[in-house]
């Protein structure tokens, strides 16, 4: 795990940011997950992170986009970068790792005993 | 699509964002505000998503969004603009010559106007508050107990002063300050002069500008400062310094030499004196008067603290003193000795007897205020309808500062920044016409010595300012706000109409033809009253009499005999007060009831002297003896006030001694017709002494004899001032006040009508121009000069007619009561004074309305109507 500190929600948005390719931003990022989880989460959290994981390099961005909604304003979409891929195959691997490890629900009930 | 149309995101939140939002981030963040928006608003609904909308603009209220420090390309834009503003405002005033004319030339009247009241009231408040030690000065003052309660008196014993520097050591300075009217003798030449005597400390309490001289030369006893003011009228040009005069106090008569000279004080001290003198040469305080004499002589008392020294810390060394008093004057106890703030000194007026100030003149305060504001008012009206009407040729600057992205804001700051230009020229220009127009023609009718002091008044400083500021946001922020709130596309498309006909426009110009109405009436009504009482009958024949003053009882024989040894005197006769001057009150008793008349002393020739007209019984036998006990003459005000008719039978009672009323004069005037005639009782006194002589001459020989009886008066009496007047100048004085008064009304009235006659030009000429050619097509259509005058003055005389009704009821109401307070004779507000007014306004109309015209009459309509 060395770097990659990764928060519940970060690795949330950025494995949205990466399914939604190159159409990721705030409201599309917000409904996705919306969609696929049901989990409501708030649009400025969602900057907030979308910003950080920027910051830290695991996100790309570019603004474009208008349309009409957005009374003519541009949308900052982001892509994953290379690091960011990196680092969700990393946590995945890392949790596959210890998931792997986990005893089986063995149906032994002498523990305790 | 079509209700993403009709609804948008909620402004106020909107622009909270904008505020907040660092600008970086805003565009992301709004169009997803908004893209969010619209989303719930085609599932849930408007008020659901103008509510989501504002909760997600404060949840996105957060540290990393929130702009911070600008940045120097910001700060450096913001100067430009500035400078742009500016730049474009003074290019639009240069190209509007005329109209910026009349707003600068309109404003610079009223800042003028404002200036002489401010200076006037300004000198009544901050009177003396130009010392630098204002803060540390205080007056000692005490309270006891009187029959009405607790009196505070601005005045304490005199030894107090002494036992100061024992008692309070808080105490950097103390003085006595004692005024007295004094006989100033100089050169053969007797003056009366106002005396201010104080310690030495005085002049280090107070800090004045020298002329000549030091500070320090009070120290000597017997050395004099001299305000600027008197050492011009003793000396003239010669240098002051160490010239003599004298001053005779109590009879005793002291060599002084000259040891100062005060720089002009311009009114503004809180002390009116004309020389200060050291207060060991007052014989009051070398005579050494027995303790309690001294306690019970009173005078002002000054104090100045250490610095840092608050009152409180005093108070037990007053505590001390006053314990003091009252063991020596048990008869007079002492409730409280305090002190008294020399900043406080003027709201204390009133409230404090004897104190060093005691009028206030709120009257005059108010006439001088109220013609300032409705210059004021003229003027900012005139330029707002002038601003908006103006604004019309500008709509596609304003359009297209739109379009390129300019906020109102930013359009409402160029107009301001134009404004503040014309305000600033105003100021200036109000400046010069105050100190070199207004100031002296008001100093010359009221008396006065103001001026503006620009290096030494900061207040003057921080009136400009306020004025600066104020005149600028009242008279341009509603043109600012209206003018920037068009809409571009209407603008840009032709269909914005604007002003001239606008109901705002109208308002105001109601408001100043009634303003102007009013100040025409009061103007013509007070010159109306001067006339009415110029020609008013006195009651009494005024002409060929000569009233003398005689200062000192010893030497009324005398004179009374040699000034009837004139071979022009006809008659002589000794009185108290004199007819034409205030006449000392007095209690009467009648029939169980009090009542207060003026009471004349007088000798019992005094009323044929007079030439009084007899109305009912006689007038005072002089032969007869009894007379001066039993018998008095009452006016015919007298009677009516008590409803009595004349023989009566019962006897009146005056200082508890009977009377008998023999007879009843005609009301005549004893004081000015600012006063109701009083009840009045002449008593004929014995033949003892008296303060005036009247003589009555030889029909025509008063003013040629006037030189000779001056003469007489001085070998009489030679340590005096002769006061001798003629009794047709007694009122001659009030006449010069009043038409003080008459004048500065006037004065009003005729800058009002001029500024209404502006401002109702350059909106008619504005309205003209735009609407040239509308005129010229009626013209060749056979529109004859009748009915185009009448389209062009029908909003003016519609307005004329509504103002007429309102300036009419308004100047009956405020005029009368305002002749009411300055007069007890005056004519009124009649037809006279509100026909000329309404008429002049009318002729104001119609002759900017036919200049108007007469440019179309002229015009070609070929040339104008080809133009394009």
């Amino acid at each position: 795990m060395k770097g990659y500190h990764l928060g519940e929600l970060e690795e949330l948005i950025l494995l949205t940011v990466g399914i939604l390719d190159q159409e990721a931003y705030g409201v599309a990022v917000l409904q996705e997950i919306k969609n696929q989880t049901g989990r409501k989460v708030n649009i400025s959290a969602i900057h907030t992170v979308l910003n950080r994981l920027e910051e830290k390099g695991f996100l790309k961005s570019y603004m474009g986009g208008a349309t009409e909604e957005r009374g003519g304003r541009r949308k900052r979409l982001f892509t994953l970068s290379a690091t960011g891929r990196l680092a969700i195959e990393e946590v995945k691997n890392q949790r596959n790792k210890l998931f792997d490890q986990l005893p089986p629900l063995a149906l032994d009930f002498s523990y305790g005993q | 699509m079509d209700n993403k149309r009709k609804h948008y995101p909620p402004k106020w939140p909107d622009r909270f964002l904008e505020f907040y939002c660092n600008p970086n981030r805003l565009e992301q963040i709004q169009g997803d505000a908004y893209e969010l928006f619209y989303l719930n608003l085609a599932e849930r609904g408007i008020g659901y998503a103008r509510f989501r909308f504002f909760i997600h603009v404060l949840s996105f209220f957060r540290w990393s969004n929130i702009r911070r420090t600008k940045s120097t390309y910001r700060s450096f834009n913001q100067g430009a603009m500035l400078k742009n503003y500016f730049k474009i405002g003074w290019r639009n005033l240069l190209k509007q010559k005329g109209t910026t004319f009349i707003s600068v030339f309109g404003l610079a009247c009223a800042v003028g106007c404002c200036m002489v009241a401010y200076l006037f009231i300004a000198q009544i408040w901050f009177k003396g508050m130009l010392q630098p030690n204002k803060e540390e000065i205080y007056q000692l003052t005490y309270t006891v107990e009187e029959e009405n309660g607790l009196v505070t008196y601005g005045s304490v014993a005199e030894p107090i002063s002494e036992l100061i520097p024992e008692q309070l050591s808080q105490v950097k300075n103390h003085s006595r300050v004692l005024m007295d009217f004094s006989l100033l003798m100089q050169n053969n030449e007797n003056y009366n002069q106002r005396v201010l005597y104080v310690d030495p400390a005085f002049m280090e309490m107070f800090v004045y500008r020298m002329e000549y001289g030091y500070p320090g030369a009070l120290r000597e006893p017997n050395q004099v400062i001299l305000t600027d003011e008197l050492s011009e009228k003793l000396f003239g040009d010669t240098h002051p310094i160490g010239q003599e005069l004298s001053l005779v106090v109590n009879g005793e008569e002291v060599l002084y030499k000259v040891g100062g000279v005060l720089a002009d004080l311009k009114d503004m001290d809180m002390f009116n004196f004309d020389l200060l003198v050291n207060f060991e040469s007052h014989p009051y305080s070398s005579a050494d008067l027995p303790v309690k004499d001294a306690w019970n002589s009173e005078l002002w008392t000054f104090v100045q603290l250490e610095k840092g020294v608050s009152p409180a810390m005093l108070s037990p060394g007053l505590a001390v003193l006053k314990k003091q008093q009252n063991q020596i004057n048990p008869e007079k106890p002492y409730v409280e000795l305090g002190l008294l703030a020399y900043t406080d000194l003027v709201y204390q007026i009133g409230k404090i007897k004897k104190g060093v100030r005691d009028f206030l003149g709120i009257g005059p305060q108010i006439l001088l205020g109220s013609i300032g504001l409705f210059i004021l008012i003229l003027a900012v009206f005139n330029y707002i309808n002038i601003a908006v009407l103006m604004a019309s040729r500008r709509l596609k600057e304003i359009g297209v500062r739109k379009v390129m992205g300019s906020r109102r804001s930013q359009l409402v700051a160029q107009f301001l920044s134009e404004n503040l230009m014309v305000c600033f020229f105003a100021i200036f220009l109000g400046c010069l016409f105050a100190g070199f127009i207004f100031l002296p023609g008001f100093n010359d009718i009221a008396s006065k010595n103001l001026k503006i002091d620009l290096l030494n008044d900061r207040y003057v400083w921080m009136f400009l300012g306020t004025m600066l500021f104020f005149i600028t946001i009242v008279s341009g922020l509603y043109p600012a706000v209206y003018v920037s709130s068009f809409k571009p596309v209407s603008i840009l498309k032709g269909n914005q109409k604007i002003g001239s006909k606008s109901f705002l426009t109208s308002v105001l110009l109601t408001f100043q033809f009634t303003l102007a109405i009013i100040s025409i009436v009061a103007g013509v009504a007070f010159v109306q009253t001067n006339y009415v009482n110029s020609t008013r009958d006195w009651g009494y024949e005024s002409s060929d009499k000569i009233i003398v003053n005689v200062p000192a009882s010893e030497d009324y024989l005398p004179l009374k005999n040699k000034l009837s040894a004139l071979a022009a005197v006809n008659k002589i006769s000794g009185s108290q007060d004199y007819v034409g001057n205030w006449i000392r009150e007095q209690e009467v008793v009648f029939d169980e009831e009090k009542y207060e008349v003026s009471l004349m002393d007088a000798e019992a020739n005094y009323s044929e002297v007079l030439e009084l007209k007899v109305k009912q019984g006689r007038m005072f036998n002089p032969d007869l003896i009894s007379e001066s006990q039993e018998s008095v003459v009452v006016n015919q005000t007298f009677l009516d006030r008590l409803g009595l008719e004349f023989p009566l039978k019962e006897k009146i009672t005056l200082d508890s001694m009977e009377f008998s009323v023999v007879g009843v004069v005609e009301d005549f005037h004893t004081v000015f017709f600012q006063n109701p005639i009083d009840p009045l009782v002449i008593r004929a006194s014995a033949d003892t002494t008296f303060n005036y002589l009247t003589l009555k001459m030889a029909p025509g020989s008063a003013g040629s004899t006037m030189e000779l009886v001056k003469k007489i008066w001085h070998e009489t009496i030679p340590r005096g001032v002769f006061e001798g007047k003629l009794q047709t100048e007694v009122f001659d004085r009030d006449f010069a006040d009043v038409r003080g008064v008459k004048n500065l009304i006037l004065f009003s009235a005729i800058l009002a009508i001029i500024l209404a006659a502006l401002g109702l030009f350059g909106l008619v000429s504005l309205n003209m121009n735009t609407h040239i050619k509308d005129y010229c097509v009626r013209k060749v259509f056979g529109a004859d000069l009748g009915d185009l005058s009448m389209k062009l003055a029908r909003r003016y005389l519609i307005i004329w007619g509504i103002a007429s009704l309102l300036g009419g009821g308004l100047s009956i109401y405020l005029i009368s009561a305002f002749l009411n307070s300055f007069f007890a004779f005056h004519s009124g507000v009649g037809a006279i004074p509100l026909g000329f007014g309404l008429l002049v306004l009318f002729l104001v109309i119609a002759g900017t309305v036919s200049s108007q015209i007469r440019k179309i009459v002229k015009a070609n309509p070929a040339t104008i109507l080809k133009a394009e």
